[in-house]
Order: C-alpha cells, then sequence, then structure tokens
C-alpha cells in the first residue's frame, strides 16, 4: 500500500529528489498518475499555500516545495496528458507590456500549476494585441496581468481595453496583481479580481469558475 | 530657531532631535520629472532649485556597465550580470543571466575593482560643490548585489536552504568589495551612507527572520559599524512590509529606516510609537499611486499625515516611499516638497 502522506509530506518539504523517487515508487506500483496528483500533490501545495499565507514560511522554501513538486509532476505528466486528466481550469497570464518583471509572475505559476491548473506562460513584456491573440485562439478560463512598475499599470487598463474592443472580454476573466496593483485599481480599469500574492490568487482563481 | 543649513537640518533629524524643519531628499529622481520642473537642469542643478537636503548618488550611476544590446536595453553589470532595461524604466533592470551560475563560476570569480577611479568622479565634484551646505549621500547594496548580480534571486532563496555555504561564500565576495568601497566613499566626502537593498515584499520579509538573520544582517550589521568607527551616520531603505524584521534592523545600530512602505501596510505613526526613539523614519509618502495618480490636495493632505505621525520631536525625513520615478506627476511631486516647507516647519502647526 503507497503511503500519499510521506508524499505530501516530502513535496511541502521541499525535497526534491525523494518526492520524485517516491512518485516512480507509486507509478511503478501501478497507481494512476491522476490519483497521485490527487492525494500526494494537491494536498500538499495546499499545506504549503496555507503556511505561506500565515507567514509560517517564507520564499525559499516555497520554491524548494515548488521544485519537489515540478520533480514530480514532470513524472506524472506523461500519463496525465495520454488520458487527458481534467485540469481545475486554464490560465494564460503574462507580465504587461513595457514591463520585463517576472519574478511575482512566476510564483503565481508556480502555486496555480501546483494546485492542479494548466497554465500557458506568456512571458514578459506582453503587448494588449498578444493577449488578445491568445485569448482568442486559445479556451482559457482566466487571464492573468502581472506589473511591478507603477509606469506600467496604465497598461493593464490598455489589456483590458483591447480585449474590448476585440469583442473578447466576455470570453475570459481578468485577474490583475503586483507590488503597486490595488483593489481600488483593479476595480477601476474594470478587472473582474485582485490578487495580494500567489496563494490567494489560487483561491480567487478558483472561485471565478 | 535660526535657520540651519541642508546639511545640519539631516544630521539633527537623524539624530532624532528636532531641525528647524522636516528635512526632505530623494534616493532618486526621474529625469523626465526634472525636466518637466526644471527643464534643462542637471541632477544637482535640480537640487538646488529645489532647495533639496541631500544630494544622493545611487550607487548604479557609479557602477561601471559594459553595453551588449543598446536598443534591447542589455549591459554587462560590473558583477558580470547580463541585465536589461526596461524601454520605460531606466531604474529597475531585470536579470537575464547572473554572474554565478554553479559552483565552478564561484570558484574562478574575480570581483569588480572597488578602487576605481572612475566611480568617484561625480561624487567628487559634489563634494566640491556641496561640502558643508547639503548631505552628501552615497547608496550602497550588497544584498541586492548577491540577489540580482552575483546568483539568480529564486537560486539564491533555494541556496539559503540547500547550500548556506555558497550564500556565505557570496556574502563574502560582496562584503570585501563594499568594505573597501565604503571606505572610498568616506574618504571622498560623502556624509551618509544609504543602504538600499530591498528585504521584504509587499506581504512581508523576503526570506524568514531566521533566514534574515543568517545571510543578510552580518553584511549590513559591518557596514553600520564601520560607518559609525567613521562618525558617518548609516541609513537603511527597504520596500515592503518589515515588521516582522524591524528588531532586528534596529538593533544593528543604524540610524535610520526608509520608507515604511505605505504600499505594503506599513503605518508611520505606529513605526514612531515603536521605534521613534531608536532610529529615524524616512519616507512613507506614497509615490505609486498618489503621487503618480492623485490629486495636489492629496498630496498635501498625505504629507500634513506624515508630519503629523512622525514629525513631532524630530527625527522624521518626509520623502517618498521610495524614489521619484518616471510616472511620478511633476507636478504632484513639486506639490509634496511645498507642502513639507510649509507645514514641516517646527514647532509644527499642522491645522
Amino acid at each position: 500500500m503507497f503511503d500519499f502522506t510521506e508524499l505530501t509530506h516530502s513535496v511541502a518539504e521541499g525535497e526534491v529528489s525523494k518526492a520524485g523517487d517516491l512518485t516512480r515508487r507509486a507509478l511503478d506500483s501501478g497507481i494512476a498518475a491522476k490519483e497521485v496528483l490527487d492525494k500526494g500533490l494537491l494536498p500538499a501545495m495546499e499545506i504549503v499555500g496555507n503556511s505561506f499565507e500565515k507567514g509560517e514560511i517564507y520564499l525559499p522554501e516555497l520554491l524548494m516545495a515548488g521544485d519537489a513538486m515540478k520533480a514530480s509532476l514532470e513524472l506524472l505528466r506523461p500519463e496525465l496528458a495520454t488520458k487527458g486528466a481534467a485540469y481545475a481550469g486554464r490560465y494564460a497570464i503574462g507580465t504587461v507590456q513595457g514591463d520585463l518583471h517576472d519574478i511575482g509572475k512566476n510564483i503565481v505559476i508556480l502555486m496555480l500549476e501546483g494546485n492542479g491548473w494548466e497554465v500557458t506562460d506568456l512571458g514578459i513584456d506582453v503587448a494588449p494585441e498578444q493577449f488578445c491573440d491568445v485569448v482568442k485562439s486559445g479556451d482559457f478560463d482566466i487571464l492573468g496581468l502581472s506589473a511591478l512598475l507603477t509606469f506600467t499599470m496604465p497598461k493593464m487598463a490598455d489589456t483590458i481595453s483591447a480585449l474590448k474592443e476585440a469583442g473578447l472580454r466576455s470570453k475570459i476573466k481578468v485577474m490583475v496583481g503586483g507590488a503597486p496593483v490595488t483593489p481600488a485599481f483593479a476595480q477601476q480599469i474594470g478587472a473582474d479580481a485582485y490578487a495580494r500574492d500567489a496563494v490567494e490568487a489560487v483561491a480567487i482563481a478558483k472561485s471565478l469558475l | 530657531m535660526k535657520k540651519l543649513s541642508n546639511l545640519e537640518r539631516m544630521l539633527t533629524a537623524i539624530r532624532r532631535e528636532e531641525p528647524d524643519a522636516i528635512p526632505t531628499f530623494e534616493i532618486d529622481i526621474d529625469e523626465r520629472v526634472i525636466e518637466a520642473i526644471k527643464p534643462g537642469a542637471s541632477y544637482e542643478d535640480f537640487c538646488e532649485y529645489m532647495d533639496l537636503d541631500a544630494v544622493c548618488y545611487h550607487e548604479t550611476r557609479t557602477d561601471q556597465y559594459q553595453v551588449i544590446d543598446k536598443a534591447k536595453g542589455i549591459v554587462r553589470d560590473q558583477w558580470g550580470a547580463i541585465k536589461q532595461y526596461s524601454p520605460v524604466s531606466m531604474s529597475v533592470p531585470v536579470t537575464l543571466e547572473p554572474a554565478i551560475k554553479s559552483k565552478e563560476d564561484l570558484e574562478s570569480y574575480v570581483g569588480p575593482d572597488p578602487d576605481l577611479p572612475a566611480r568617484f568622479k561625480r561624487l567628487e565634484e559634489a563634494v566640491k560643490r556641496f561640502k558643508g551646505r547639503k548631505a552628501i549621500i552615497a547608496t550602497v547594496r550588497p544584498f541586492a548585489t548577491v540577489k540580482d548580480s552575483l546568483r539568480a534571486q529564486n537560486e539564491l532563496f533555494k541556496d539559503m536552504i540547500r547550500d548556506p555555504d555558497m550564500v556565505d561564500r557570496l556574502n563574502q565576495i560582496v562584503s570585501d568589495y563594499y568594505r573597501r568601497y565604503i571606505k572610498n566613499l568616506i574618504d571622498v566626502g560623502v556624509d551618509i551612507i544609504m543602504e538600499t537593498a530591498d528585504w521584504a515584499f509587499t506581504h512581508g520579509p523576503m526570506v524568514s527572520p531566521k533566514y534574515t538573520e543568517r545571510f543578510i544582517i552580518p553584511v549590513f550589521r559591518e557596514i553600520v559599524e564601520y560607518c559609525h568607527s567613521r562618525g558617518v551616520p548609516c541609513l537603511k531603505h527597504t520596500d515592503g512590509n518589515i515588521w516582522e524584521i524591524f528588531d532586528m534592523i534596529v538593533a544593528t545600530g543604524v540610524d535610520g529606516v526608509h520608507p515604511i512602505d505605505p504600499l505594503a501596510g506599513m503605518d508611520l505613526g505606529e513605526a514612531k510609537a515603536k521605534y521613534g526613539d531608536k532610529v529615524c523614519l524616512l519616507g512613507n509618502v506614497d509615490c505609486g499611486n498618489l503621487l503618480s495618480w492623485g490629486t495636489k490636495e492629496e498630496v498635501r493632505e498625505a504629507v500634513k499625515d506624515c508630519i503629523r505621525k512622525a514629525g513631532k520631536g524630530g527625527g522624521y525625513i518626509c520623502m517618498s516611499s521610495n524614489s521619484i520615478h518616471g510616472a511620478v506627476s511633476p507636478e504632484n511631486y513639486a506639490e509634496m516638497v511645498r507642502a513639507i516647507r510649509e507645514y514641516g516647519r517646527y514647532p509644527l502647526s499642522l491645522d
């Protein structure tokens, strides 16, 4: 009988090689990848998310847990892909035009993936029309816009305007975040939601579905 | 009270005594704001024109860069990292590739020369022009150098758990450099050293208080102690919510803390009540939203609010919550300085 608790613990503690070994052992013993994800990884990221939110762990611990989660997820991915396992949702995310910062965005991606989302990373310095192209061509539930610079915050508004002009606004929910962004700004520019940090982003993304 | 020089005003506030008026300066002022307020002025001319109490030389102004791709804003910094500047902001580059990607890189690493005369040229000119009148401040940023030049940020954070020895060795590289560099700055005639590496995010410290104490504080404490041994005050800047590490910052003996970040939920009144008897407080006028998008009236009210919370008895320098970056409205910045001059005169009379 495979001990999912041990896998959960190893991911939450950021034990990268142990998480990989246990995942391999689970798959070798015939457990479905989806079950490993549901019973081993998702509880781990819930623990990590809660601990981060409460200030019990910090970025180093979160990143190590993310590495352990990725090591495990890499082994599960082939089977998940062939069996078409359901994701929590589909999320496209990018840093807005003029802004090259991606650390915050990447932490959001890490937490979303760890919570079962399929995430498409659009990178940095993404123009409003590029966001529109992605929304048009893909079947995404949520679009995330990130900015670190006060300077680039208006590009969030420009992106939402571009989505409206392209007739795409009703097709997708828009979330915004980043150090200078506030809930009031999010409301002012017509975003669907603002998230303070990566953990809150996961909870809000779920609530928007 | 007799009118003090800008320098005296700064030093009095830093000693947590009451000067003639609350001082003001900025760590950095974007040239677009300077151009809008005083067309054609150099940074130094602008500081004179606005009667700012200090001229501040951000370390990036004295660093050496090798341009790799001018059109894309890509440079190699003096530590060997490849960085890119945003097309809309020249102040916050991102690291494309750090100098040290592996232990092997570390073994063969040679750092920059802290004695390079070119680093001190502009400061020497500032000393000639301002010494004894305005406070001359130079910034240094050892932790940011480790985090953004020597190593990629996330790898550094993971190193704290998986390879603490690596972090110690990186810290030794910057400690050796900055010990010498700061000695040179003070020899040239700098009045105040300001350490400007961010240690916190909006929600709290970047790393746990335990790791802050273990990996970040020691190099900083060395700097504070060295400055004090030379009779020079040392200020600390960090964005973010620092409540959890405020005690340990103060315990280093640092003279002032900036900017008590309002966007991270830091309350200036609370900081004054808790630490006003130990350190000078600086900043807190929101440059993220208020100075960028607010009205002049809102700016005046914010200045009054800051002075009300932290001005009593001295020990407060009123300034923005980071810098006067390119998105700040020039009118709002000018209004902020006017309001500080109007409401910041001791004895305070705000209403």
